[in-house]
């Protein structure tokens, strides 16, 4: 199989997404199902022949026909079919890459049961005519780091599940896969380079949402309400724009090991964004200035997938 | 691919599909098959409803060895037709039990499509065939809603999508079914399991016997003649012939001795194709008496029958000769005439009345009109319900009941023929038939059994004598059907009081005929005609190939181009390309459309900058934006305005232009 597929991929080239699926790249076998049938057709001529019966004989070849009749639908189902991708995922390890794609089906008939295989896993969906709709793969991911997909696959076996269509699409598809965000460390305080230790709260302070009692934080936010409720201990934190940025440093993490190290850089990471405070983010060979929002957290968060990773 | 449970719905329909293929096994089926099966679709069914798994293995294992055993112990063999039919039913019933997922049911389909294949191995029916088409067309529709992804298709799309697949696989199976090289017979002979029962008359005659066909309105065989047709009253189709009566029931010599003595011919010659339905017999119904005959391995009998080592399963056709008149060449060899001599043991009034006869009529002939006479002038009568007689039948028919039917008066002449020391057998067979003016060709059906006799007349060789014709004159003149008693309580036998129904019933018969010539009837012979048509010199098995394969490429080439062609994106409405062209064209001549510009301003503006065009140009952007937005315009009307907007040519440049 792989053999298979490094020759479509040399055969293919590279594909720019979107890609419209051209007869050309449609293969077809039959299924196991497929097998099956064509060894009870063989039976039904034989016997058809053996009882010198016309109307078995014209029963089978019948049959025979409309296999042979599927088999070209079944390599319709994906002609014609624009496929576009979201071609950077972002994911934790542990969990999985959600792969985005997209199929535009601009004929006027349904593509029913269309697969989207990337590595093992499968987004199934119809198409139906003239209309567009999204499918999903989640990849499991296991382990931190850069996961390149360089050739996905589309398949198919409508309509009668005899005959497996698919076509290879060599479309590089990256999952960043952050570190699994866990670790017991405290936040360091808002408290970087060179930053002078301030006044806890300032008036033009705002409230920014509950997080994690740890010891050592000032009992003045502590969240009591929320304690009286029966629930895990928990602090207000505020933020403002006169809030001083906190780095979140590889190298506050001495004698960690390096992938725990990230895994609490990036606990911090998805906790600082949940907290929207500012926040920078230092380790060896990147540094990225503070900052908020989702486009900081997912730049952080690669950044620590891509730790060690050599750069592409 | 993850297998996923099944819904109750898929189950539920392809347990329908199911029972709609085992329906026309019901009749071949072991009733506990048939009972086993339901019951497991019952069981799997009530468990799905409830929502819960199919049963334990070791409960299924149990139940699958107890079934297959029981059904060994039945037939004694899984070959043939019966058996493996019982057989798959039974796997089917079995496999239901256990299914979960889509892999299970696909096992099913493929039983479906197989029991569909094993109804038509021994059936020749029309309506069968189509019936079948339609379950393997919504079995196939089951598949597809199995094998889609959310969003399913509903039903009516699934059956439709399906029923494409078929509409398109008839030319490709057309193809094979014309070229696809026939064997003339079987590959290798298979257990003769009597799957389908035995139909028409049988090889023994008891008196009676043969009322319960004079009921049957099927077919036993047609007839066309080559030559003009003899009389109705010499129409005798020849059976097997009785020799020996136990006092209750005839039988024939067993085995059949294949010499017949010669015949002398005399009078016209008659040359036919007799059309025979199969009836699992090995004797063909010929014409009385045959002489020459179009079949492999048929031969006459020392009866003068026409047999053939194998049973008739399938529809044949037969081209034969005969004559309605012969003479015996040779005389009557002791043996036979002990034979057909022998009186019927234990019917003491009967030899009594015999020999009173034939003290006053010593000649043989004189005594045969003396018997008949007999039947004419005492009170006989015909009816399709005689009582029941018992042993000593013939004694109790003659003298007691004198209610019978043919069986019983060729019984009881043979009787008394033989108690008076002359030869005398019975004959049975058809007589008549209907004559198809629609299609030129005679209907001889079961009603038309019937059964006479021959008495042997030295000199002159074996005579035929209808007995059953001295009662009732009509009777073989017009056939059973007028013969039955007029309470005749039958629902079918009102339409042929009617005056319109024999009509429209000879002529549906003339299309059955069709049907069975080319359809059934279809084989290598058949091949060579279409090669022949086709202008294919001297044909065989190769050039059979050959053509086979082009055909086959041509219909695929089609059948690639047809589908493939839905995959194209749709193309824009022919509305649309049409206003796209005038747009074009007034842009040739200086007024391009701008973007934003609908129809009504487009045209405004093309008539204050090109007053020449501007009534055409209004008229035709009217015209549009009705069609576009004031509802769906007809499709004549948009080829109107396509064929308005073709016809629509501007001049390039204002006419004053050139001038200025």
């Amino acid at each position: 199989m792989t053999r298979i597929r490094a020759w479509a991929a040399r055969r293919h080239g590279l594909d720019s997404l979107p890609m419209t699926i051209h007869r050309r790249r449609v293969y077809i076998l039959p299924t196991r199902f497929g097998l099956l049938l064509a060894a009870v057709l063989v039976a039904m001529l034989i016997a058809g022949l053996n009882y010198n019966s016309n109307l078995g004989l014209a029963f089978a070849f019948l049959m025979a026909s409309a296999a042979l009749v599927t088999m070209h639908h079944c390599n319709r189902n994906l002609l014609g079919i624009e496929v576009d991708a979201a071609t950077e995922v972002d994911a934790f390890a542990g969990r999985e890459a959600d792969f985005e794609f997209m199929l535009r089906n601009a004929s006027s008939v349904d593509r029913r049961d269309v697969e989207i295989r990337c590595l093992t896993s499968t987004g199934i969906r119809s198409v139906l005519a003239r209309s567009s709709d999204p499918v999903t793969v989640a990849v499991p991911v296991a382990e931190r780091g850069i996961l390149r997909i360089a050739q996905f696959e589309l398949r198919t076996r409508y309509p009668f599940g005899w005959f497996h269509a698919w076509t290879y699409v060599q479309g590089a598809l990256t999952a960043y896969v952050a570190p699994a965000p866990h670790g017991s460390r405290a936040l360091p305080a808002a408290a970087g380079l060179g930053a002078a230790p301030r006044a806890e709260s300032s008036g033009d302070e705002e409230f920014a949402g509950l997080r994690a009692y740890q010891p050592g934080m000032p009992l003045k936010h502590m969240a009591w309400k929320v304690l009286a409720r029966g629930a895990e201990p928990a602090v207000r934190s505020y933020t403002g724009s006169s809030a001083q940025p906190e780095w979140l440093e590889w190298s506050s993490l001495e004698g960690l090991a390096a992938e725990t190290r990230l895994s609490q850089l990036c606990s911090w990471v998805v906790e600082s964004d949940a907290a929207q405070r500012v926040f920078g983010l230092r380790i060896p060979g990147v540094e990225i200035q503070p900052d908020r929002g989702a486009a900081h957290r997912i730049a952080c968060l690669r950044a620590l997938a891509a730790y060690g990773a050599p750069s592409p | 691919m993850k297998e996923r449970p099944l819904s109750r719905a898929e189950l539920t329909a392809i347990v329908a599909c199911l029972a709609l293929a085992l329906a026309v096994h019901l009749g071949s089926l072991p009733h506990w098959v048939t009972a086993t099966v339901a019951v497991c679709a019952a069981i799997r069914l009530l468990l799905a409803y409830r929502g819960r798994a199919a049963p334990p293995r070791a409960a299924r294992l149990a139940i699958a060895a107890l079934a297959i055993a029981l059904l060994f112990v039945q037939f004694r063999t899984f070959n043939g037709l019966s058996a493996g039919t019982a057989l798959l039913a039974l796997m089917a019933g079995l496999k239901l039990l256990e299914t979960e997922t889509r892999r299970d049911i696909h096992v099913i389909t493929l039983v479906i499509f197989y029991l569909c294949v094993a109804a038509l191995l021994q059936a020749n029916s029309f309506w069968l065939l189509a019936y079948l088409i339609a379950v393997c067309w919504l079995t196939s529709a089951v598949l597809l809603r199995l094998t889609s992804a959310e969003p399913k298709p509903d039903w009516g799309r699934s059956l439709r999508h399906s029923g494409r697949i078929l509409a398109q696989a008839v030319p490709l199976a057309v193809v094979f079914w014309l070229f696809f090289p026939r064997f003339g017979g079987p590959l290798w002979q298979m257990p003769d399991d009597g799957g389908s029962a035995e139909s028409g008359l049988s090889d023994s005659m008891s008196p009676g016997d043969i009322n319960q066909l004079a009921l049957s309105d099927d077919i036993a065989f047609r007839v066309q003649f080559a030559t003009a047709a003899p009389p109705a009253q010499e129409l005798y189709w020849r059976g097997p012939v009785m020799h020996d009566f136990d006092g209750h029931t005839w039988t024939p010599v067993h085995p059949a001795i294949l010499s017949a003595p010669a015949l002398q011919p005399e009078g016209p010659e008659y040359r036919y194709t007799l059309k025979l339905e199969p009836h699992r017999h090995n004797w063909i119904f010929a014409l009385d008496w045959p002489s020459h005959w179009d079949l492999p391995h048929g031969a006459l009998t020392s009866d003068y029958t026409l047999v053939q080592p194998d049973r008739v399963s399938q529809p044949i056709d037969v081209a034969a000769t005969s004559h309605t008149h012969v003479q015996a060449a040779a005389p009557l060899s002791a043996v036979w005439r002990r034979r057909d001599t022998a009186p019927p043991a234990g019917n003491p009034r009967t030899a009594e009345l015999a020999h009173t006869l034939r003290a006053a009529h010593p000649d043989d002939l004189d005594y045969v009109r003396a018997v008949l006479a007999l039947f004419t002038r005492q009170p006989f009568y015909y009816t399709l319900t005689p009582p029941k007689l018992a042993d000593s039948s013939v004694d109790e028919f003659l003298f007691t009941t004198r209610r019978g039917f043919c069986g019983h008066y060729a019984s009881a002449f043979a009787a008394l023929m033989r108690a008076a020391g002359i030869p005398a057998r019975v004959v049975t067979g058809y007589q008549g038939g209907t004559f198809n003016r629609f299609a030129d060709y005679w209907i001889v059906r079961q009603s038309d059994a019937h059964a006479w006799n021959e008495v042997w007349i030295d000199g002159s060789g074996w005579l035929r004598v209808d007995p059953t014709s001295a009662i009732d004159p009509s009777r073989v003149d017009r056939g059973l059907n007028d013969a039955v008693n007029a309470d005749d309580r039958l629902a079918s036998r009102w339409q042929r009081r009617t005056v319109w129904f024999p009509d429209v019933r000879l002529r549906l018969d003339a299309l059955r005929e069709l049907w069975r010539e080319r359809i059934l009837l279809f084989d290598q012979d058949s091949q060579q005609h279409v090669l022949e048509w086709l202008n294919i010199p001297e044909p065989d098995g190769q050039k059979l190939a050959l053509v086979l394969t082009v055909a086959l490429c041509l219909v695929l080439s089609w059948l690639t181009w047809e589908v493939r062609r839905e995959a194209d994106p749709v193309r824009k409405e022919s509305l649309v390309r049409a206003y796209a062209r005038l747009c074009a064209k007034l842009a040739a001549g200086g007024v391009a459309r701008r973007v934003h510009e609908g129809p009504e301003d487009y045209a405004r503006r093309v008539a204050a900058q090109r007053p020449d065009l501007g009534p055409a140009v209004t008229a035709l952007c009217r015209q549009y934006s009705r069609l576009r937005y004031a509802g769906a315009g007809a499709e004549s009307t948009v080829r109107q305005f396509a064929a308005a907007v073709r016809a629509f040519r501007p001049r390039l440049k204002p006419p004053g232009s050139r001038a200025s």
